[in-house]
């Protein structure tokens, strides 16, 4: 069950914007997420605060450069760096994306999409069950929001998710944000979609913002979270139970204490679908 | 279409000068009710080159604001279709900017750009280059007396050194201030500007053409504190030693230097 998992509460984002915030004033965040790359350098600004940031909050490690969907070989070198970071941080856990960002020569550096094949199916469960074996833990992978899909699709994404779980080990970061962006954007249906996922494995969710063009939605991570995304996201807890959340904000970034005042929001909202859980048990 | 060919040709999407992708790889797609494929093509298409660009707009933001937006845009647009990135961490995205400045401008305007460029890039690679072992004041006020003549000294890992042949120092420095941008102007003599982190913030300064030499002979040809004596004493005379230990004091006070094992 999701809660057999370790809860951490509520987290942000940490950006280097904040860091001497965070260390003053140490704010009322129950953890941070890190970009992995961000700190796989030798040295400077980003590791000193890093450290300092490690020994008072839990930490989560989250990268965007795996590519576990690529068509390339992985590269042993960035998993090796990954290995020495957790080493050094102690994180809860590590996550990347379930995409791939890595072409046959060039780093992409996108979240991009899978056809959900059985071929696309084999391939990343094969690589997922490599870097835990480098790693020695589960990999949690989150679903991306996508903006085209393939027409050889056999599954949904949800049940690409269920199937890569079952076959590999690895764990979900569920994006509530991400899957509200593309279910407006292919049309399905957003509750289906996390309703199907198996709630024993999803370690974490994302909250996050995006850009509503009318016609289609762009997950631009830079913006305040949309009520529709809080109504899921209650609708999501209420179904799973306690499952560590953490408010992403990529760009655009605000004053810190609007952060808090918003992740103060994610807590109550949250602490509201959980008693409402409790009752209706 | 095999899932490495389907890859292969989102990548060349993205690689390509239009967003409008090629009918056949367009045809493999599907959009959503309100949707189309060409327009989400198009979103990949320009998140990529975007992202890209605003990676750049960060690490070179002098060069930004000597070219102005547009132009700023068309640079970084041809240089990445030039060199797309081959690393994982977007970090290294501006390793080759400056030599495609070189490549791609006319002279005129590419050289005094380009160092520009090594400038702002020397300042990214100071900025998390490994901490070293820097030699602090402390170190030498106890090191013994006999100590002083054998004393050799290599630069700290983060110390970048931009060989200045334009007064590329000033404009970068405009830029900062957000002031009037003088003239580009060629050096004489020119001049080594050293830029290196310590405490955690980088630090930037000009070298006059003696400094650079003594420097020079201390960390690259490795000479011993007394040979540093004994060579100004061709211009300082009985001052030599006091403008070694001037230099020195003043080398080690800004964390530029390591010891080296004797
Ligand atoms: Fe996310």
């Amino acid at each position: 069950m999701a809660m057999s998992l370790p809860f951490l509460g509520y987290g942000l984002g940490l950006r280097n914007e904040y860091y001497e915030q965070i260390l003053e004033q140490s704010p009322a965040v129950d953890w941070f997420e890190v970009i992995s790359e961000n700190y796989l350098v030798q040295g400077g600004k980003a590791l000193y605060y890093l450290d300092a940031i490690a020994e008072r909050y839990p930490l989560v490690m989250h990268g965007v450069s795996l590519s576990i969907g690529g068509p390339h070989a992985l590269d042993t070198d960035y998993l090796k760096q990954i290995r020495q970071l957790a080493e050094r941080i102690q994180p809860a856990w590590v996550s990347d994306h379930l995409c791939w960002s890595r072409g046959s020569a060039h780093q992409l550096h996108d979240l991009l999409p899978l056809p959900y094949t059985e071929e696309s199916l084999y391939h990343v469960a094969a690589r997922v069950r490599q870097v835990q074996d480098v790693l020695e833990r589960p990999l949690v992978l989150e679903n991306v929001s996508s903006y085209v899909r393939s027409k050889a699709d056999e599954f949904t994404e949800w049940e690409f998710l269920n199937a890569l779980a079952h076959l590999s080990g690895c764990q979900l970061l569920l994006d509530v944000n991400n899957v509200y962006v593309s279910s407006r954007n292919h049309g399905f249906d957003a509750w289906t979609f996390i309703r199907n996922l198996p709630p024993q494995s999803i370690r974490q969710l994302h909250l996050a913002g995006h850009m509503d063009y009318g016609d289609y939605v762009v997950d631009t991570h830079d913006h305040p979270v949309c009520d529709p995304v809080w109504d899921l996201y209650q609708q999501t807890l209420e179904h799973l139970g306690p499952v560590s959340t953490l408010l992403e904000r990529d760009d655009h970034f605000p004053p810190f204490e609007e952060l808090l005042t918003e992740l103060s929001k994610a807590r109550e909202l949250g602490a509201m679908a959980l008693a409402r859980r409790s009752l209706c048990a | 279409m095999r899932l490495t060919d389907w890859q292969l040709a989102f990548e060349q999407h993205l690689l390509s000068e239009t967003p409008v992708a090629n009918s056949g790889f367009a045809a493999t797609l599907l959009g959503g009710p309100t949707l189309d494929v060409d327009t989400g093509l198009a979103i990949y298409h320009n998140a990529y080159i975007s992202r890209l660009q605003d990676v750049l707009r960060h690490d070179f933001s002098a060069i930004l604001y000597w070219l102005g937006d547009d132009e700023f845009a068309a640079l970084t647009e041809a240089y990445v279709r030039r060199y797309p990135s081959a690393h994982y961490s977007l970090r290294w995205l501006g390793e080759r900017f400056p030599t495609f400045i070189l490549e791609h401008l006319v002279a005129e305007q590419g050289v005094p750009l380009a160092e520009l460029a090594r400038l702002e890039w020397a300042f990214t690679l100071a900025f998390d280059a490994p901490q070293g072992e820097p030699l602090t004041l402390h170190d030498m006020a106890s090191l013994a007396p006999e100590d002083w003549p054998g004393l050799q000294v290599t630069l700290a890992p983060s110390v970048q050194q931009v060989f200045c042949r334009f007064n590329t120092v000033a404009i970068w420095r405009a830029s900062k201030d957000e002031s009037d941008f003088p003239h580009s102007q060629a050096l004489d003599p020119v001049q080594i500007c050293l830029v290196w982190r310590h405490q955690n913030v980088c630090h930037y300064r000009s070298l006059e053409p003696a400094e650079i030499c003594a420097l020079a002979g201390m960390v690259t040809t490795g000479w011993r504190f007394s040979e540093l004596c004994a060579e100004l004493a061709v211009t300082y005379a009985e001052g030599a030693p006091l403008q070694a230990v001037t230099w020195l004091k003043q080398w080690v006070q800004d964390g530029l230097l390591e010891r080296r094992a004797p």
